[in-house]
């Protein structure tokens, strides 16, 4: 079989808390561990003709080092940030400025959250309010959510998910 | 028997393709539309476009669809940041819903940053283009299964 040639880099990064997720939103999402994600997140750029660099730290400074440096190396990035908004966990300031480096560098960005962060019952975080041009959205598809971030990016270079 | 998912399109939609294509593209809510058909078609999917630019009948399809459809994606447009009433009709209705926009609401003037229909609605995708149409789709072909 003759290897596929990989064109396209994308970079997934997972922020604090995301390493062990069983008691994450227990109803919706029992089961999904970050193995599991980045199993399907393989899956799905192997399909794609894409690279994937996938991580997870519990460090917030790390995450900004990786966003504001490591993205440039990369076509597309897609973030799970958590909780920024809740100083315990990451500062949504230290957030912001790393997403306008990536904004700098033109590089389309995707913000991914497991659940839907807007649910009464969550009330984690709140999206960046942040005039940064290229960034979409999605939460609440567990998995999905990351699917999709990668095929809006994957979609930006003619690359489709054959069905 | 085929599943069926509402598109229901608030106001200006119908001005896609015209209005502001830096901001939502060059394609027109009816090519969005057969695109979504096709697709909804391979999918086993009945898919049903609807656009209005008035709240009271945008309320009545979702009234509608609690009877008639087994998902609803919805992108409110304007009315995403001003309905109560929107955001009451969805909480009646019990099937899987996709709050769908074609612009990253929160990047934009900050009268766009609350939204009514986010907290009544399963997920939320946004700034993903008109592109975002197709990727529901297929959501919801999965979650319906």
């Amino acid at each position: 079989m003759r290897a596929i040639e990989l064109t396209h880099k994308i970079l997934v990064l997972n922020g604090p808390g995301l390493g062990d997720l069983s008691d994450y939103d227990g109803n919706t999402y029992r089961g999904l561990t970050l193995e599991k994600i980045r199993s399907e997140c393989s899956k799905l750029c192997r399909n794609l003709g894409m690279e994937l660099d996938f991580r997870q730290t519990e460090d917030q400074d790390e995450m900004f080092r990786w966003i504001a440096k490591d993205s440039e190396g990369y076509d597309g990035v897609i973030i799970n940030p958590v909780g920024y908004s809740r100083a315990a966990t990451v500062s949504y300031a230290l957030y912001r400025s790393a997403i306008q480096m990536i904004a700098m560098l033109k590089k389309p960005v995707v913000e991914v959250h497991i659940s839907n962060i807007f649910s009464q019952s969550a009330e984690i975080t709140q999206p960046l309010h942040e005039p940064v041009g290229d960034m979409g959205f999605v939460c609440g598809l567990g998995v999905q959510s990351y699917l999709l971030g990668i095929r809006a990016i994957a979609h930006r270079f003619g690359l489709d998910a054959a069905s | 028997m085929a599943k069926t998912i509402y598109f229901i399109n608030g106001p200006n939609l119908n001005l896609l393709g015209t209005r502001e294509p830096e901001i939502y593209g060059s394609s027109t809510l009816k090519d969005i539309e057969d695109r979504c058909r096709a697709i909804g078609a391979r999918l086993g999917l009945t898919v049903v476009f609807f656009q209005s630019n008035h709240e009271g009948a945008i309320i009545d399809r979702l009234h509608e669809a609690i009877n008639t459809a087994q998902g609803v994606v919805i992108n409110a447009a304007a009315y995403t940041h001003t309905s109560v009433a929107i955001h009451d009709a969805l909480r009646a209705y019990k099937g899987y819903k996709i709050e769908l926009h074609i612009s990253n609401p929160h990047l934009r003037e900050s009268f766009r940053h609350v939204s009514f229909v986010s907290p009544v609605v399963d997920a939320v995708v946004a700034g993903l283009g008109i592109h975002g149409y197709e990727l529901v789709l297929d959501v919801m072909a999965s979650e319906l299964q």
